[in-house]
């Protein structure tokens, strides 16, 4: 039964396509909007700083039997000296520091720019397709597909008796915006800034920035410096040399 | 391949010169000459798109490099007037300065700069390199501190920390930088070589052993290869049995005796005219 039914050919002069078009066009858009949007930013000194050292207290972790007793002993009280040292952190400072990361203005200000170009096109998009071609069935997939797919595909049409392959225009609005990503990044280069699910991502990665707290990592560097032996490696060495060398010579 | 085509004249000098910018290399005399021609041509720069204020940055610091500053004025003054209050293109500036020795302005460029972007190791390198270019070596050390106390974990400057170090004979800071080099990249003979040598030459018994494990080190992981590291481990051997006079020697003079064949072979090998004379260099240290 459902399979006489016949599209309007202008359902797809005016429908169809102007709605994939409008669609690209959005996406391109946003891309140069955000690319307008996006805000140079300053690395803070004190934040590099802090990274830089706490990788320089990783290369003392990891190779410090490379250096005699002496200089290791020295660095070690360096860093983790009771009163100045690099890695203490005195407990005031510590709570602070949340605080501090939660006021910093720059940081709300970019989550929200990076918000605000993804969420308002969509909705406006979605608004707009929903006034003027809700309830059109817009387009016929060339193949059958079982029941689960009705809500997927024929959205915003209530007829349980309408064939599954039929699929309404507020469904090709949905197929149209999860499926252009790979479009998007045919054209406007890969790293465009259309791409939705990377944006969620990188959202969580901040949100994990949030929490943790540099101090953290500086105390725990510490800990970790605090436990390890310092066990000379060099004599061992001599001794290799010594056979590398003997090689050498029966060779 | 490349380099050969465009100095013939046919090679795709643009290609040539990304290629030059993404392995960081630095003909400067050659880039000056293509990046001129290439400039000076306004349909080839109508061609490169927005690509041409990146060949400008590079041709600006190649001709610097040349001492073509009439070159890298150009240069600048076109970036500037796209470009007009960026900190990249005051960098130029302030090399600019530099390359004519108005040591004073570029200074001031750089501290100008600074305020604008605290972070940017670039400019405090600068800083550091004014101070050498004047032959001022303490305050060279001065900015290298000041720009290590930020980016504490740069290898590069450490070395060039270390080597300032020793040109001013200040050998036991100059070890500390060679400890924190080593550090940093464990398994390159170079670093455990020139630690070696400072302890060497700040002497003593107990430097003198410091300076023989490193040595031996440095054989090891350069395999034996190292002629330096050899002759180190004899000299440093020699030493300390002098030092020790009659009562030697619960310590193995097996690495010396060692090292000093293996030299021997390896002149054998490479260069046997050579081999009269290292001969008698080395027995004279034998114990």
């Amino acid at each position: 039964m459902a399979n006489d039914l016949v599209l309007d050919t202008a359902i797809r002069d005016w429908v169809l396509v102007p709605l994939s078009l409008v669609m690209v066009l959005i996406g391109v858009l946003r891309h140069f909007v955000s690319k307008l949007l996006r805000s140079t930013n300053t690395p803070d000194l004190k934040a590099v700083k802090e990274g830089q050292l706490v990788v320089r207290a990783r290369y003392l972790r990891a190779a410090g039997n490379f250096i005699p007793a002496k200089a290791f002993k020295s660095r070690r009280s360096y860093y983790n000296n009771e009163e100045n040292g690099l890695l203490h952190v005195p407990k005031s400072q510590a709570q602070n520091m949340q605080a501090q990361m939660f006021s910093d203005p720059n940081m709300a200000m970019d989550m929200m720019k990076k918000n605000l170009s993804m969420i308002i096109p969509q909705t406006l998009t979605f608004a707009w397709v929903n006034f003027f071609f809700s309830g059109f069935v817009a387009a016929k997939i060339p193949f059958p597909l079982t029941q689960r797919f009705r809500s997927m595909l024929q959205n915003g049409i209530d007829l349980s008796s309408v064939d599954v392959s039929y699929v309404s225009s507020r469904s090709w609005y949905f197929l149209n915006l999860f499926g252009l990503r790979g479009f998007f990044s045919l054209i406007l280069g890969e790293e465009n800034a259309t791409d939705d699910t990377q944006k969620m991502m990188q959202m969580g990665g901040q949100m994990g920035g949030f929490g943790v707290d540099p101090s953290k990592t500086l105390t725990a560097e510490k800990d970790g410096l605090e436990l390890i032996q310092h066990d000379w490696a060099l004599p061992k060495l001599e001794q290799q040399a010594e056979s590398v060398l003997r090689q050498i010579l029966s060779r | 391949m490349l380099e050969t085509t465009v100095d013939e004249g046919v090679g795709d000098v643009v290609e040539w010169l990304a290629l030059l910018r993404k392995f960081k290399l630095r003909r400067s005399d050659k880039v000056t000459i293509h990046g001129c021609a290439l400039l000076s041509d306004p349909s080839s720069r109508k061609k490169l798109g927005s690509e041409v204020w990146t060949v400008y940055e590079q041709v600006a610091i190649a001709s610097m490099d040349c001492q073509c500053l009439d070159i890298s004025n150009l240069c600048i003054e076109r970036l500037l007037s796209k470009f007009s209050n960026s900190v990249r293109v005051g960098r130029l500036e302030g090399m600019l300065y530099e390359a004519k020795g108005q040591w004073q302005q570029a200074e001031k460029k750089y501290q100008n700069l600074l305020e604008l972007q605290p972070a940017d190791a670039f400019i405090h390198k600068r800083k550091v390199a004014i101070a050498k270019g004047q032959g001022n070596l303490s305050s060279a050390v001065e900015a290298l501190k000041q720009y290590l106390d930020i980016f504490m974990a740069d290898h590069e400057a450490w070395r060039e920390l270390a080597e300032i170090y020793i040109s001013l004979q200040k050998y036991n800071q100059a070890a500390f930088c060679y400890e924190e080099l080593i550090m940093m990249d464990t398994s390159n003979a170079n670093w455990h070589l020139n630690y070696a040598e400072v302890y060497y030459t700040i002497g003593g018994v107990e430097s003198l052993r410091i300076a023989k494990k490193y040595y031996a080190s440095a054989i090891k992981l350069s395999a034996g290869k190292n002629l330096r590291a050899l002759y180190g481990i004899c000299l440093c051997s020699a030493a300390i049995n002098q030092a020790k006079g009659r009562n030697k020697d619960e310590e193995s003079i097996d690495l010396q005796s060692l090292a000093s064949s293996v030299i021997l072979k390896e002149y054998k090998e490479k260069c046997p005219k050579k081999l009269a004379l290292v001969t008698s260099v080395l027995e004279k240290q034998k114990p």
